[in-house]
């Protein structure tokens, strides 16, 4: 369903916040699902980092804006600013150090109080090629997933598995939201800003945006 | 009150104007292709384009410009121009004739690097006193330290080793057992007894760890990242109101690098810390630590919560990029690019992340030099570097700027660049820091 195509040829721009644990592989998924490339010598992200890639979603372009953030608490102060205009979130863990995991809970808390609250989030439990080491097991993940009503994807970065579905699926599903919002919009007052609709106009690097094609001008 | 600013602001005029001069003489009648070869000059005016510590221009500077009693070779290719002798014709020219007199700087300074004998002869004079005079010391080593003396020179300059040699020895060896001792008391404790907080620290440590410049190979070796870790740990602990923040990994690299090289031969790549016994391993250590502790004594606040220390300075570097570059200013305004999402990064790291590591020493010796004007002298040399790619970032979209501001192409980069880099920091240090006012818009 994914190709890649031109970057600034497009017709929805969604941004998209990846945020867990530091040293779970959050970069590493951005540097896959952007480039097709794997490093084993990263470094930490520091602050923030950013890439984009443009996918088809049905018979539209959608391109994903996507914010990678260091995983230190102490940065949250710094990263949470990026969550603002966010309309979705990747949620990694490592799936072999079950603190990550753990650590899940406080990281959902953290999106809820920054970000709209209609934005989607995926949870990824990333390393899956490390089988002997696994500490989180798949069931416990979807049973917390189901909870929290999350999407949920186990993947493995280095061996590029699930990384372009859970990706694709992020964004599809915005897509979908963003769609169904557009319809809804006019019956109901409170649904706040469709998906996909610019929230504000501070910073570029602040809005997920529709181009082209505005699917409910206000 | 309202009359001393005034005063204050003549003084700073008539410096400025003096900067001018000095620039404009600079470049003047360089239109002889091929070699020139410059010596002192008969003029007892300040020289403040030499990227000496004294960057405040005063008068007292010409005398001791170390530069000009030694003639070097420039080779000039810039034919000379008419100079605007207006301060806002010099601002927006910046780009022509800045770079023409950093270049001109710069070249002087190949003729005269650290490994200049003469040079080496300076050092030798200032670190063989009883007492070393430390102003001395900053302003020669501000243009870069002979490497085989960065060990000395940095831990004088840190203030981690006194001036005075007799103490020397004893104080440093009374601080690396103090280091030791800490180690035992932090560091090598079963996890039962550390809190839940320092449990997370030292996790968190032992992640960034392996991921410490992971480029050089050397720093692949367990033991080098063991090491990291004990001196990270400890310097956690005893410093609670920031506590390790990612990043400061990188900073302790430069020194490892440096220490290392009393004990262990040839290039970085081809040593092995197993060749050192625990005991001078534990000294490298300490010295990592205290040279840390007071790098890191100056910048308290970039570290503790919201890093309102990184944030301030931040904020001054888009001040400064405005004033110098309006043009490029407004383009990375108009484009929503805010200067938090790439400069963050280079003051948290002190710019580690940016250029290649082997350059990385000489630009210590410049900071360190700087000593308690780091901070601020920072905001220049970010601020040149930024501006190194003004062109490029002209032409540039908001998602294009973010990543090429994350990939700079500095991986070709050598001495030269970075040389060009500091000159021109110091060249606008020099020219703004003294008139704030005139560049006010």
């Amino acid at each position: 369903m994914a190709t890649y195509t031109a970057d600034d040829d497009y017709d929805f721009l969604y941004k998209v916040v990846l945020i867990g644990d530091s040293g779970v592989g959050k970069s590493n998924l951005l540097s896959r699902f952007t480039r097709n490339e794997f490093s084993l010598e990263s470094k930490s992200t520091i602050g923030v980092e950013f890439a984009t890639r443009t996918i088809h979603v049905d018979d539209k372009i959608v391109k994903a804006q996507i914010w990678d953030t260091a995983g230190q608490e102490r940065y949250r102060a710094i990263t949470s600013a990026y969550y603002r205009g966010a309309v979705g979130a990747l949620l990694v863990y490592d799936v072999t150090r079950h603190v990550t995991f753990e650590n899940v809970e406080r990281w959902l808390k953290e999106l809820r109080d920054h970000t709209d609250a209609n934005i989607v989030i995926m949870l990824v439990g990333n390393k899956a090629d490390l089988r002997h080491l696994r500490a989180v097991s798949t069931e416990d993940a979807t049973v917390f997933a189901e909870r929290e009503k999350t999407f949920f994807m186990e993947t493995s970065a280095l061996e590029a598995l699930n990384v372009e579905d859970a990706f694709t699926q992020l964004l599809s599903q915005i897509y979908r939201v963003a769609s169904k919002k557009a319809l809804d919009v006019g019956d109901d007052d409170r649904s706040g800003v469709p998906k996909g609709q610019s929230v504000n106009v501070g910073s570029k690097g602040d809005v997920s945006e529709v181009k082209k094609i505005g699917c409910c001008s206000s | 009150m309202e009359r001393r600013e005034e005063e204050q602001q003549k003084r700073d005029d008539s410096r400025f104007n003096q900067t001018l001069k000095n620039v404009q003489g600079f470049l003047k009648g360089r239109s002889i292709p091929g070699k020139v070869l410059l010596t002192r000059r008969p003029d007892p005016t300040p020289e403040p384009i030499s990227p000496t510590y004294h960057r405040s221009l005063s008068e007292n500077d010409a005398g001791r410009n170390e530069r000009s009693d030694n003639p070097v070779e420039v080779e000039d290719n810039n034919s000379s121009k008419k100079q605007d002798n207006t301060y806002a014709g010099k601002l927006r020219s910046n780009s022509s004739s800045g770079e023409q007199l950093a270049k001109q700087v710069q070249n002087l300074k190949i003729g005269g690097r650290s490994s200049d004998h003469a040079r080496v002869m300076k050092f030798n004079k200032v670190l063989s006193e009883t007492t070393v005079i430390l102003e001395k010391l900053r302003e020669l080593a501000w243009s870069g330290v002979p490497h085989y003396m960065r060990p000395d020179v940095w831990r004088l300059l840190l203030g981690y080793a006194p001036p005075n040699s007799d103490r020397r020895e004893a104080v440093l060896r009374r601080k690396r057992l103090e280091y030791l001792e800490s180690v035992g008391q932090f560091y090598d404790l079963p996890d039962s007894e550390r809190s839940d907080d320092e449990i997370n620290m030292l996790r968190q440590i032992a992640v960034d760890c392996p991921r410490t410049v992971p480029d050089v190979s050397f720093f692949q070796q367990a033991q080098v990242q063991k090491s990291l870790e004990r001196i990270l740990y400890t310097w956690a602990i005893r410093h609670p109101a920031s506590g390790y923040v990612q990043g400061i990994n990188d900073l302790v690299t430069p020194f490892l690098v440096i220490f290392l090289s009393e004990y262990l031969e040839g290039d970085v790549d081809s040593w092995s810390m197993s060749d050192l016994s625990a005991a001078k391993v534990s000294d490298v250590e300490a010295d990592c630590y205290w040279c840390l502790t007071k790098l890191l004594d100056g910048m308290q606040d970039h570290y503790t919560f919201a890093q309102p220390g990184i944030q301030r300075l931040v904020f001054k570097l888009k001040e400064l990029v405005r004033r110098i570059d309006e043009p490029v200013a407004r383009h990375m305004e108009e484009q929503g690019l805010e200067f938090l999402q790439f400069a963050f990064r280079w003051y948290n790291c002190l710019l580690i992340r940016e250029i290649p590591f082997s350059l990385i020493n000489r630009l210590w010796d410049t900071y360190l030099a700087e000593g308690d004007a780091l901070p601020d002298f920072l905001v220049y040399i970010y601020a040149s570097f930024l501006l190194t790619w003004s062109d490029e970032l002209k032409k540039l979209d908001f998602q294009e700027m973010v990543m090429f501001l994350q990939h700079l192409p500095t991986q070709t980069w050598t001495d030269q660049e970075l040389e060009m880099v500091l000159s021109r920091a110091y060249m606008w240090h020099s020219m703004f820091n003294n008139s704030p006012n005139h560049l006010a818009s």
